[in-house]
């Protein structure tokens, strides 16, 4: 009997890190439009800018598209003031954001 | 003296290498500014070594100078608009003229005239990888180099001193178009470089240009990880004669006009740039000394 109690709990222990671990993996991937960035090293300058916010994962860019790519956990979340600044400073033009995908580690 | 030279020398290298840490760097032209901008808070660090070769135009040449550098530049944006940049030359700077007692060498190195300017951007046109940039700068050249360096010969030619001893001052305007394929960079520069016990360097007026075209990669996407450029850069520099106790010094002075075509290879945290500037032209006062060519190589790093 006791046994059985035993592997029920370890049973339930397993479905609720199951489910927490599947939370804890998922993130966000936003589509940024800025304008100006014409090479690898102005690519890399915003890229630092991203770095200094907790949370974000990992950063690409379309130099042709004038894209960048932000990957980030669940809880960061971009406002356009908060942007305009981030690309003002690193010296280049914040347009937009023109979508946002979340991925999710069971998609 | 010397001493105060050196201390200077090490301080600004140490401060680079600090600041390295946090260098951030992009396409630019080799021989002279760009107008991109330096991000908020952000340092530049370039290094550069140089080579100019000069002598006589005449048939049996007699004077030659050979100047060998490092400079080291340094850039800081107090804003995304406003950037302000100190540039420090270390020289080692040789003349082999022939006198009564014969061929002689003469010799002097150490830390030239540091320069502090600032660069603000008023207009800026961004669109999809693509920039306009317009930014007028304005600095000052101040005399930490030695202008009354002797060896047993005596005290050298001030065109030999590593320093003019005299406060300069500059102004102008860059205007940068970049793509993600290309950029045409351009600089309007003037010069005074001020006088000292009498001896006043002539004024520099200066035109670059500069053209860089991607080679490498042909197509580029999210993955790209450096960019090769062909550069191509004009130079036209006009050189107003020396003046001793305001009277012009004849053989000196002049108009050049140098191309440079070069290389640079831009990653993500390095940058690789070799260019060799060319008299096409010099259309020098009198017997003024000429170049045979100026070699640039250099890198930046972003740490």
């Amino acid at each position: 009997m006791e046994l059985m109690m035993n592997r029920k709990k370890l049973i339930y222990s397993f479905l609720l890190w199951l489910a927490f671990s599947g939370a804890a993996w998922s993130e966000t991937e936003y589509t940024i439009r800025a304008d100006g960035i014409v090479c690898p090293f102005c690519a890399y300058s915003v890229e630092k800018q991203f770095r200094k916010i907790d949370g974000v994962q990992a950063v690409e860019v379309d130099l042709e598209k004038g894209e960048v790519f932000v990957t980030t956990s669940d809880e960061v979340v971009f406002t356009d003031e908060q942007l305009s600044d981030l690309f003002a400073d690193a010296g280049f033009t914040y347009r937009s954001i023109e979508n946002q995908v979340v991925k999710r580690a069971d998609d | 003296m010397q001493i105060t030279h050196k201390s200077i020398g090490w301080i600004f290298l140490v401060i680079a290498l600090l600041l390295g840490e946090q260098a951030r760097v992009e396409a630019a032209p080799i021989t002279f500014n760009t107008a991109l901008p330096v991000g908020k808070g952000e340092f530049v660090w370039r290094e550069k070594f140089f080579r100019r070769m000069r002598e006589d135009e005449t048939a049996f040449p007699d004077r030659q100078v050979e100047i060998n550098g490092i400079t080291t530049a340094i850039g800081y944006g107090v804003t995304s608009n406003w950037a302000l940049f100190g540039v420090l030359p270390l020289l080692d700077k040789q003349l082999e003229v022939s006198t009564s007692a014969g061929r002689i060498q003469r010799q002097t190195r150490g830390i030239g005239d540091l320069q502090l300017f600032a660069r603000y951007t008023i207009l800026k046109n961004d669109t999809p990888g693509k920039t306009f940039r317009l930014a007028p700068l304005f600095g000052v050249v101040i005399p930490t180099g030695k202008d009354d360096d002797a060896d047993a010969f005596g005290r050298l030619p001030r065109t030999l001193q590593t320093g003019t001893g005299a406060w300069g001052g500059f102004a102008g305007l860059i205007a940068t178009y970049s793509t993600v394929s290309y950029q045409l960079d351009t600089q309007l520069v003037y010069l005074d470089q001020g006088s000292d016990e009498g001896f006043e360097a002539g004024a520099v007026s200066r035109l670059d240009l500069s053209f860089q075209y991607r080679l490498r990669p042909g197509k580029i996407d999210r993955d790209t990880k450096g960019f090769l450029y062909g550069v191509l850069e004009s130079n036209l520099v006009k050189t107003e004669r020396d003046q001793i106790n305001q009277q012009a010094v004849a053989d000196t002075g002049g108009t050049q006009w140098f191309l440079s075509p070069g290389l640079q290879y831009v990653s993500r945290r390095w940058v690789w740039e070799f260019a060799i500037q060319l008299p096409v032209s010099q259309n020098m006062n009198g017997n003024a000394i000429r170049d045979d060519y100026i070699l640039h190589a250099g890198f930046r790093r972003n740490f």
